[in-house]
């Protein structure tokens, strides 16, 4: 039974992945990541790691996926969707190739890897457990985290605010 | 506690393997910026399934903290990245990566 769920969210993770590349029009890839983002999800659920199914819903699905929707609708694409031709035959096989090939010589590298396995037995990837190492090991990088995110911030702020304020006011009769 | 068989758990390593794959195609192949970037993030998703593979595997936790750091790193990349894609779409009037012919906006 769980394997066969597993089986089951880990094709809907693979199509989903196919729907974004495939899909003509991006809001129908932002719908692909986000089942995706769901079917991986479930697979961390599944294996028991609980607190990350629900990271990857609620910072994934919920904060990442609604902002590429915020920006495909912000911005006007409709004269852009399939404009002229798609990608020749040519590009088509190189990148399919090259992104094949390298899958390839990920999974040499990863299966030349020799992992000390435990056995199961432990509880893994429950808040408790995951807290508990985040702020006693891994406390200065968790800390560091928050100061690139302050830095990322203000960065989102500088690049996404116009250009020139004043311009701006002048433009709109100074009714800001 | 969570029951998985071995087996499962290295068909969940070729899964993260074909959604890197997926994506990096998506990457090189797809010309709007915005689907780039989605292939980004699909890229990401299957290391973090690498990685909590690996967690799984060796019973250590640094794998776990490890997804919760590249969560928070590819959020930031998406709001710089789309920042960055609001701008250009205000000077160029696309997002078509092929029709940008200049670095100078």
């Amino acid at each position: 039974m769980k394997d066969w769920l597993i089986t089951a969210c880990g094709m809907l993770s693979l199509a989903s992945a196919l729907l974004v590349v495939l899909a003509s029009s991006p809001i129908y890839s932002a719908l692909g990541l986000l089942f995706s983002l769901f079917g991986l999800s479930a697979l961390y659920l599944i294996w028991g790691s609980s607190f990350l199914a629900v990271i990857q819903i609620l910072i994934y699905a919920g904060a990442i996926v609604v902002l590429f929707v915020f920006v495909v609708m912000l911005l006007d694409l409709s004269n852009t969707i399939n404009v002229g031709k798609g990608p020749g035959w040519f590009a088509t096989l190189l990148a399919t190739s090259t992104g094949w090939l390298f899958s390839l010589f990920l999974l040499r590298a990863l299966n030349r890897g020799v992992f000390a396995v435990a056995p199961p037995g432990k509880m893994m990837g429950s808040l408790r457990v995951v807290s508990q190492v985040l702020f006693k090991e891994y406390l200065w990088p968790f800390e560091i985290l928050s100061v690139f995110l302050l830095a990322v911030i203000i960065a989102a702020y500088c690049l996404a605010r116009p250009e020139n304020l004043d311009a701006e006011n002048n433009r709109t009769g100074g009714a800001r | 506690m969570p029951t998985y068989s071995a087996s499962m758990l290295s068909w969940s390593h070729y899964v993260a393997i074909a959604l890197f794959g997926i994506g990096l195609t998506g990457f090189l192949l797809r010309r709007n910026a915005i689907v780039v970037l989605m292939c980004v993030e699909l890229m990401l998703n299957a290391v973090n399934l690498i990685f909590l593979e690996v967690a799984m595997r060796t019973q250590s936790h640094e794998g776990i903290l490890f997804v919760v750091f590249v969560v928070t790193v590819a959020a930031a990349e998406a709001a710089i990245g789309l920042a960055i894609l609001l701008n250009l779409y205000r000077k160029q009037g696309t997002l078509e990566l092929n029709l940008f012919r200049m670095l100078q906006g």
